[in-house]
């Protein structure tokens, strides 16, 4: 009685995914697939646009990190017309990726994945949720979707739109900050950065502590890392900084995002439209199997926390020293994302902060001097689901002439079919399945915030 | 007694349902009293082919309300919209892809096939792979708007639409009145000064700024047509402005049409092009053209370039 | 094969569409792919007149106006010139090929004139092909 299990649509993730568990005569798992159900055209249909417009059509990829897009593509195209934006324009645009981070992180463990974990994973369907959330634990979801809220306007109000900006341009940034704005942006972050702090105790407390054991099992999967470091000293970068690529062991190597095509390659399945994206450069193919996976290596806060040598501001290294001495370096374990997430809220607030009291911050001088051009420009940013790669090519007038990106999501998307596969052939055993088991299968999706 | 509510997606980019999350304060009577929400993949686990995945054919539970973003472009994205159709009382086709076709139906304006071929074989990716096609949802033959492929009851453009009037419609429909929404163009809610257009005589690139004063209010800038850049504001249908100025002119960037033409039949390209011609402006100015059919690429409004047929003398 | 094009002829009322009604009287042959709407004159031709027709099925459109410095408002027929440089642009933006637009001058009195024009683009469209042989 062999059979397949779909679990359609995958839920509470951002994108379009859909889960087979496919069962052997004896009711086990014979294998699983995380099949990608859309796909778009973004790296054809930008193709002949003006590249100075482009920044403001790849937003659209993904509505709920539409910064990153937005700014991996002025990087891009800045870099294509050879402009190098003013030093305010540069920091303004990365105070808005950082404030972005925040609401996605809020977003991401509270209404996302914490039903989850304060309902319980067995918890039926119809109140695992946020819904549910506001009538177990009332206060803490208004403080959520205030905390949210007050995030995303504060950007909303900034840059005229939170969702699909508009305000990165080529050369820098459309608009500089006034002293007021300045005041209000601080203040509002301050608020962010408690609340931030809380949250991760929070979590630390009810959740990680509660769930040590999910946590150390579920989906748990054995790979290498990738993620961008501070040139200089080798601490976590979200807008700017060099790659780097780490094994399994620990060993890494370290280059800049332009070379991007040396170091990773795309793999394709039949049976899923998103592209599986894996280390070209450790020479040794693309294989998911469970026991020696090849190739393969996780992006996202988990990667981020794991190959940066620290955090440059002082709440979010302390949190990262205390990680690092539980569950040592590289941590493997899936469930972790959601700690490191909390991790990178907290580093996020300070890192705004940080920007905000820079005292260049409102010159006025935010854009410079560009001319379309011919050229090629790679973009890279760390968006919340992982390295984000624009690679643009431009003709004589400044047009897109070819395209090529590297979304976040893509580079997990061999780890997730593992970590699936991981959890489904742990929890169902002989036939015997429940909405709660396959709620844990997609758990371990949910880690990854695909 | 709360009105159930089914939310769906198509081809999105899940920006409308972080619009509705935008909505605020009001967010949460509205999802947990207002509305009883029975199905919204985002939020909540309610599964098509039952909560084992043992089903065979996708459902959709019943309910008053129906939401659903993004465009039409593939078998599945036309099952769950009619499924949705069959199951929801009033369905609400929310922001431009879904009214329009948004973003994603600028693959209308090339060959579909090739492009896909062309995104599977690019520099990073590994030689010999081919469009997948196992347990994956088929393309259509173009992108379509929801309004295509089945009857809508209600429209609400933008991308994202606003906050403000999501929660207008939402609340409308419960309390069984009209909802109250702009009808007029994203000019009409612009507060920046206008002067007549001078000497202006081309549009130019937005590669450099905008000239204003920095923190000065809006109304003392001028018209960024005016200053000599392509703004879609004439063209476009109002509903983006928050606190009193549109989105991208708050920002000090031209307007760029995300919510569509002024009225539903409209067409961007053509009203603006006439726009700048009766203005004495150079519409040849104006580099790829087609770009302003972004927003607005189904309905047949977008398609692919023909090759030139030799010209004959006439 | 077989193929029989839809072609809308935009006549100005004091020219084309007599010109029109004189060959009809005249019992002049042309092509039946050709469907007359009137306008008072070729100025009030919107470009948009044209992409409607195209998108609704049709496979070429025409225009037809009174000659140069002729026209009963003074300059329609001017400003219906400059506009057909813009159509013919913009048909190709939207993917149309420019061929399938056509402006001509006919005055009241020249009913052959007209044939001739209409059955020249009946022959041009044949030649052209659907609107959507490629896409449906
Ligand atoms: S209309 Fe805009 S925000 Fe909504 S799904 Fe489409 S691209 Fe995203
Ligand atoms: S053209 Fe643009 S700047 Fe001018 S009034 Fe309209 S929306 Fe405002
Ligand atoms: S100004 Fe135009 S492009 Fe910008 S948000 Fe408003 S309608 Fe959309
Ligand atoms: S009256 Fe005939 S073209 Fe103006």
């Amino acid at each position: 009685m062999a059979k397949v299990l779909n679990i359609a649509p995958v839920s509470r993730i951002e994108g379009h995914a859909k889960i087979a568990i496919h069962l052997d005569d004896n009711g086990n798992v014979e294998n699983t697939f995380l099949h990608i159900q859309s796909l778009r055209g973004f790296e054809k249909f930008i193709e002949g646009r003006p590249a100075e417009e482009v920044p403001r059509i790849v937003n659209r990829i993904c509505g709920i990190c539409p910064w990153m897009h937005h700014l991996a593509s002025n990087k891009a195209v800045d870099s294509a017309f050879g402009a190098t934006p003013t030093p305010t324009g540069h920091k303004l645009r990365e105070m808005c990726q950082v404030m972005a981070h925040i609401n996605d992180k809020i977003l991401h463990f509270f209404f996302l994945a914490a039903p989850d974990f304060v309902l319980g994973p067995d918890a039926d369907y119809s109140v695992r949720n946020i819904m549910g959330l506001v009538k177990a634990a009332p206060e803490l979801a208004k403080q959520v979707v205030k905390m949210r809220q007050l995030g995303q306007m504060m950007l909303d109000k900034f840059a005229g739109k939170a969702i699909h900006p508009v305000a990165g341009v080529v050369g820098g940034f459309a608009k500089p900050m006034v002293e007021e704005e300045r005041k209000e942006l601080l203040q509002g972050t301050r608020t962010l950065l408690d609340f931030g702090c809380y949250a991760l105790d929070f979590a630390i407390n009810n959740v990680f502590a509660k769930y040590m054991d999910i946590i150390g099992d579920l989906g748990a999967i054995k790979t290498g890392f990738l993620g961008m470091i501070d040139r200089e000293d080798g601490s976590l970068r979200l807008y700017d900084g060099q790659l780097r690529l780490m094994k399994s062991d620990g060993s890494f190597v370290d280059f800049e995002g332009d070379d991007y095509i040396d170091y990773i390659g795309e793999h394709v399945e039949p049976w899923g439209y998103s592209k599986m994206v894996y280390a070209k450069s450790w020479k040794e193919g693309f294989d998911m199997a469970l026991t020696a996976p090849k190739g393969i290596y996780r992006v996202n806060t988990l990667a981020r926390i794991n190959v940066c040598e620290k955090i440059s501001t002082p709440r979010a290294q302390a949190a990262l020293e205390a990680f690092r001495s539980s569950f040592g370096r590289p941590a493997q374990q899936t469930l972790l994302y959601h700690y490191a997430r909390l991790i990178e809220l907290v580093y996020s607030c300070e890192r705004t902060i940080e920007l905000l009291e820079w005292e260049g911050i409102t010159d006025p001088n935010v854009r410079a001097k560009v001319e379309p051009k011919a050229g090629r420009g790679v973009g890279v940013v760390e968006a919340p689901r992982g390295t984000l790669i624009h690679d643009y090519t431009t003709d004589e007038n400044g047009c897109i002439s070819g395209a090529n990106l590297i979304v976040g999501t893509t580079h997990n998307i061999a780890p997730m079919n593992m970590s699936v596969k991981r959890a489904a052939s742990t929890l169902i055993k002989d036939g015997v399945y429940s909405e709660g088991i396959l709620n844990q299968v997609e758990m371990a999706v949910r880690a990854y915030d695909p | 007694m709360a009105v159930t509510a089914a939310l769906e997606w198509l081809g999105s980019c899940s920006g409308c349902e972080i619009a509705i999350l935008n909505i605020g304060e009001d967010l949460l009577p509205l999802i947990t009293e207002t509305l009883d929400i029975v199905h919204a993949p985002l939020l909540m686990d309610h599964k098509y082919f039952g909560q084992c995945g043992e089903g065979v054919a996708l459902e959709i539970p019943d309910a008053v309300i129906g939401i659903v973003t993004g465009c039409v472009n593939n078998r599945e994205h036309l099952e769950v919209l009619q499924e949705m159709r069959t199951k929801c009382k009033v369905l609400i086709a929310l922001g431009t892809c879904a009214t329009h076709g948004g973003i994603p139906a600028l693959m209308n304006g090339q060959d579909q096939q090739e492009s896909w071929q062309g995104i599977f074989t690019t520099v990073s990716t590994d030689p010999g792979a081919e469009i997948p096609d196992v347990e994956v949802p088929p393309p259509l033959d173009r992108v379509y708007a929801c309004d295509e492929k089945v009857r809508i009851d209600m429209q609400l453009p933008g991308c994202p639409p606003n906050p403000e009037f999501i929660a207008e419609v939402i609340v409308s429909l419960v309390e069984g009145r009209d909802p109250i929404l702009p009808s007029k163009s994203v000019c009409d809610t612009c507060l920046t000064k206008r002067e007549g257009k001078g000497t202006v005589d081309k549009v130019k690139r937005f590669i450099e700024n905008v000239e204003f004063e920095p923190g000065a209010p809006i109304d003392e800038m001028r018209c960024l047509l005016e200053q000599g850049y392509m703004c879609m504001g004439p063209v476009t249908a109002a509903g983006c402005a928050k606190r009193g100025v549109p989105g991208c002119i708050s920002a000090r960037v031209p307007c760029r049409g995300c919510f569509g033409p002024v009225r539903k039949g409209g067409n961007q390209l053509l009203d603006m092009m006439n726009g700048l011609a009766s203005n004495g402006i150079d519409y040849k100015s104006v580099v790829d053209r087609r770009s302003i059919l972004r927003f607005t690429g189904a309905h047949g409004r977008l398609r692919p370039v023909k090759k030139h047929v030799a010209r004959e003398k006439s | 094969m077989g193929f029989e094009p839809k072609i809308i002829a935009f006549c100005c009322h004091w020219c084309a569409y007599a010109a029109a009604d004189l060959a009809g009287a005249a019992r002049m042959q042309y092509p039946h792919n050709v469907r007359i709407v009137r306008l008072m004159c070729s100025g009030m031709m919107h470009p948009e007149f044209v992409m409607d027709a195209l998108s609704q099925g049709a496979d070429g459109v025409m225009v037809l106006g009174c000659h140069l410095d002729e026209c009963r408002y003074r300059d329609g027929n001017y400003r219906a010139l400059d506009r057909s440089d813009m159509v013919v642009e913009l048909l190709e933006d939207f993917g149309y090929e420019p061929e399938r637009f056509n402006l001509t001058w006919v005055s009241s009195q020249e009913p052959d004139k007209f044939v001739k024009a209409v059955t020249e683009m009946t022959v041009r469209i044949k030649k052209l092909g659907p609107v959507n042989d490629v896409q449906g």
